[in-house]
């Protein structure tokens, strides 16, 4: 027969100031785990979440990415009006050619400098990025040194709030709107023309093409027609594709994350061994008593361990319900393939917590295993007669 | 029995419980250092010899813009320059890795030298790296690293630039905080390029530390509303540019240290309270014989203290013999190159510890000190 789980509950609130410890303690550890995992869930949401399906980027074969890619005027013409592309109602062809350009600005809250990426789009840009919209103010007008910046890094950049103006290199700019591109990689973008932006930055070159074909079949064919082509040294991606792969900035945080959670729950499981074995040194004579009354080794044994499970399980939820409060805080840092900094968000998700929660009846088992044996051989007679 | 004696008694009899204490903080100890090394290695930029002298100048839009190669015959008229050197980042990949964790530069060879004076490399080799242009120098470690040695050639595949070049490797350099780039002829990559006309960067020795400050606002007043206006600054401040790009990822390991830290306390003062209260009895005994509170605190602050720091030397000891005994740069894939446990570090977590150590004494010592003597022999355990 199995020990009443009230048992276990009513142990748990007795000692309720070691309990109260160990819960904190378990919890702590449960809401770093879960915080740092939701980082690089940010970033990969960050990477999935950009660019459309339907769209192909088009960069110089031989860039590892946008940022260092290299596409030429004479590039642009050759495939301007390719038969594969989807043209407008007004027959023009559905292509942007951008340039990407890294400015280095002041941050706003004075804490030195970072690099932004500045795209300057072509005026078909912003129909092929629908997931771009416009939130506050209204879009650049070309030849007038004004941009757009997500709504995102305007928190973070001085300069960038709405009809504020920044200076980079010999030039002010200023910002005419704030977007919102739906928790993807362009809200970590400033935006402005593309041609004013090449003609300011003394740019030659475009860095990148984004075309729409006009279905599934005329993509296939273009990427094809690309990768044959040695003259053009051109490589066509799907967009969405090309994005959910820059997940490199995810890895090192969820390297340290589970670091971490390692070095972490070796801790706690060594606190939480203290603590059980605290609880069966307290409760011997109990034990004793339970053994006479015809109660099981195993069934002490799974007593304790369920109290133990129960005791990190409150913690691991309590760790859980604190990480909530960073759910959708912002933060940005260093991104590796576009140097410049990228903005994204805690995101707990329900997978998360469920792993966060999981982790913390681990450690909560494991550190209740050895004392729970330990009680479960002592003698009965000598258990009954000890203080 | 000496009083020391006795406390050291106390501390182990109950061997597991001082075991089990003694690990946590351990485990707790050797997380901080570890993080706080990592934080580093993010943030401090090594220093080297040179390097109080050297000044980087860039474009001021950002790194990523060139420089008209005609600065150059301007930025030599400076007075107090010494020597100047273009600098360009070729950011190729070698063999076939995804990402290539050394980084190549194109430089004028024959300045090269006067301006990263750190850099050591065999008269011999050089004399043969300023012969030929399609030649290089390589730092030492990367050589190691790939099994390659000076007279092999080796193959650099562009990622910014759309030419991949072939460099014989005529040298092998030493002696700076990080030898692993590879530098060659600027005039190759022009060439390869078809133009010359622009740089990356361009880098800079002074003269002397005194007029290095003069030569920076000289060099960004001269360029100052021309098409490309430069930021000179030392090569520290250069470095720590990038350290704010990091952006809130400092801070956020600044507050896991400070969580561990808490959890830690938590765990050492539930530890200590339990010591305690296990030994109510004997410490009322203490009391009525005589012993006053203030010893009785002592007793339980050497106690908690003593285990702390055992904690502290196992922890970050243990950090310290770890990160300095494995070869964190392969480990990490380049990712890490020093990881270096400074004395600072260790020193701080032992004074973690020390606050540790006494802030756990403190509750269970209130608790004794509150009980009368009647009560405390009456306490069961």
């Amino acid at each position: 027969m199995a020990l009443p789980l009230r048992y276990n509950i009513r142990n748990v609130l007795v000692r309720w100031r070691s309990t109260i410890t160990t819960i904190l303690g378990i919890a702590l550890v449960v809401s770093v785990y879960v915080l740092m995992q939701a980082m690089a869930a940010g970033i990969e949401k960050s990477s999935a979440n950009t660019g459309s399906p339907d769209n192909l980027l088009i960069i110089r074969r031989g860039s590892t990415a946008e940022s260092s890619s290299i596409v030429s005027r004479e590039q642009l013409r050759t495939l301007l009006y390719s038969p594969e592309i989807a043209r407008t109602a007004a027959d023009e062809p559905l292509v942007s050619a951008d340039v990407l350009v890294l400015l280095n600005l002041p941050r706003r809250d004075g804490g030195g400098e970072a690099n932004v990426l500045l795209r300057g789009v072509s005026p078909r840009g912003r129909d092929l990025r629908a997931q771009v919209v416009l939130v506050e103010g209204r879009w650049f007008d070309r030849g007038k040194r004004e941009v757009v910046v997500s709504q995102r890094l305007a928190a973070r950049f001085a300069g960038f709030g709405l009809n504020e103006e920044f200076r980079s290199g010999p030039a002010t700019y200023r910002v005419v709107g704030h977007t919102d591109a739906g928790k993807s990689a362009f809200d970590s973008e400033v935006w402005m023309d593309a041609d004013e932006a090449r003609a300011l930055f003394d740019r030659e070159q475009y860095s990148s093409l984004l075309v729409r074909p006009k279905d599934a079949e005329a993509a296939t064919n273009l990427i094809a027609r690309l990768e044959k082509d040695k003259r053009l040294q051109l490589v066509a991606h799907v967009e969405s594709a090309y994005y959910a792969k820059q997940t490199g900035t995810a890895t090192p945080i969820k390297w340290l994350g589970n670091f971490l959670a390692i070095a972490m729950s070796v801790g706690a499981v060594f606190a939480a061994m203290n603590t059980m074995y605290a609880a069966v040194g307290a409760r011997t004579r109990e034990i004793g008593t339970l053994r006479v009354l015809g109660f099981r080794r195993r069934t002490v044994v799974l007593s304790f361990l369920l109290e133990g499970a129960l005791l990190a399980g409150l913690g691991g939820a309590l760790g859980c319900a604190l990480s909530l409060f960073m759910n959708g805080y912002a933060v940005g840092t260093l991104n590796f393939a576009t140097f410049s900094e990228t903005v994204f968000e805690f995101r707990i998700t329900p997978a998360l917590m469920l792993q966060g929660l999981l982790f913390s009846i681990v450690v909560g088992i494991l550190g209740t295993l050895l004392p729970a044996l330990r009680a479960s051989r002592l003698p009965v007679i000598a258990a009954l007669k000890s203080l | 029995m000496t009083l020391s004696g006795f406390v050291i008694r106390n501390a182990f009899r109950n061997k597991r419980r001082a075991l089990l204490s003694t690990l946590s903080v351990a485990a707790s100890l050797f997380l901080l250092v570890t993080l706080q090394t990592f934080l580093r290695e993010l943030t401090v930029p090594p220093e080297d010899v040179g390097a109080s002298l050297r000044i980087a100048v860039r474009n001021k839009v950002s790194l990523g813009m060139p420089l008209p190669a005609r600065q150059r015959p301007l930025i030599e008229k400076i007075p107090g320059i010494a020597a100047v050197t273009p600098f360009t980042y070729f950011g190729g990949r070698f063999r076939d890795e995804e990402f290539t964790r050394f980084a190549q530069f194109a430089v004028d060879p024959q300045v090269f030298t006067n301006v990263f004076v750190d850099a050591y490399c065999p008269p011999e080799q050089l004399a043969e790296w300023f012969k030929d242009r399609n030649s290089c120098i390589v730092g030492q470690d990367t050589l190691k690293r790939y099994g390659i040695k000076v007279g092999d050639k080796m193959r650099l595949t562009g990622t910014f630039y759309p030419v991949d070049l072939d460099l014989k490797i005529a040298g092998a350099y030493s002696g700076t905080p990080d030898d692993r780039s590879v530098f060659f002829h600027h005039k190759n990559l022009d060439e390869m390029l078809g133009g010359g006309q622009t740089v990356g960067t361009w880098w800079v020795r002074a003269a002397s530390a005194e007029v290095a400050p003069q030569v920076i606002s000289t060099l960004n007043a001269t360029f100052a509303n021309t098409a490309a206006e430069v930021r000179a600054e030392t090569e520290s401040a250069f470095q720590l540019g990038f350290v704010s790009m990091w952006g809130n990822v400092r801070l956020l390991i600044g507050s896991i240290s400070s969580v561990v830290v808490f959890t830690l306390l938590l765990v050492a003062v539930s530890t200590m309270s339990m010591a305690i209260r296990e030994r109510f009895r004997e410490l009322a005994i203490l009391k009525a014989l005589g012993y006053r509170r203030r010893e009785l605190f002592g007793f339980i602050l050497a106690e908690s203290f003593g285990l702390a720091m055992v904690g502290a030397l196992l922890g970050a000891g243990g950090a310290y013999a770890l990160f300095s005994s494995i070869d964190i740069q392969k480990l990490s894939g380049g990712m890490f190159v020093f990881f270096e446990v400074t004395p600072r570090l260790v020193a701080m977590a032992f004074t973690v510890a020390a606050a540790l150590g006494i802030v756990a004494a403190i509750p269970p010592a209130i608790a004794v000190a509150r009980t009368s003597v009647v009560d405390g022999l009456k306490t069961l355990d």
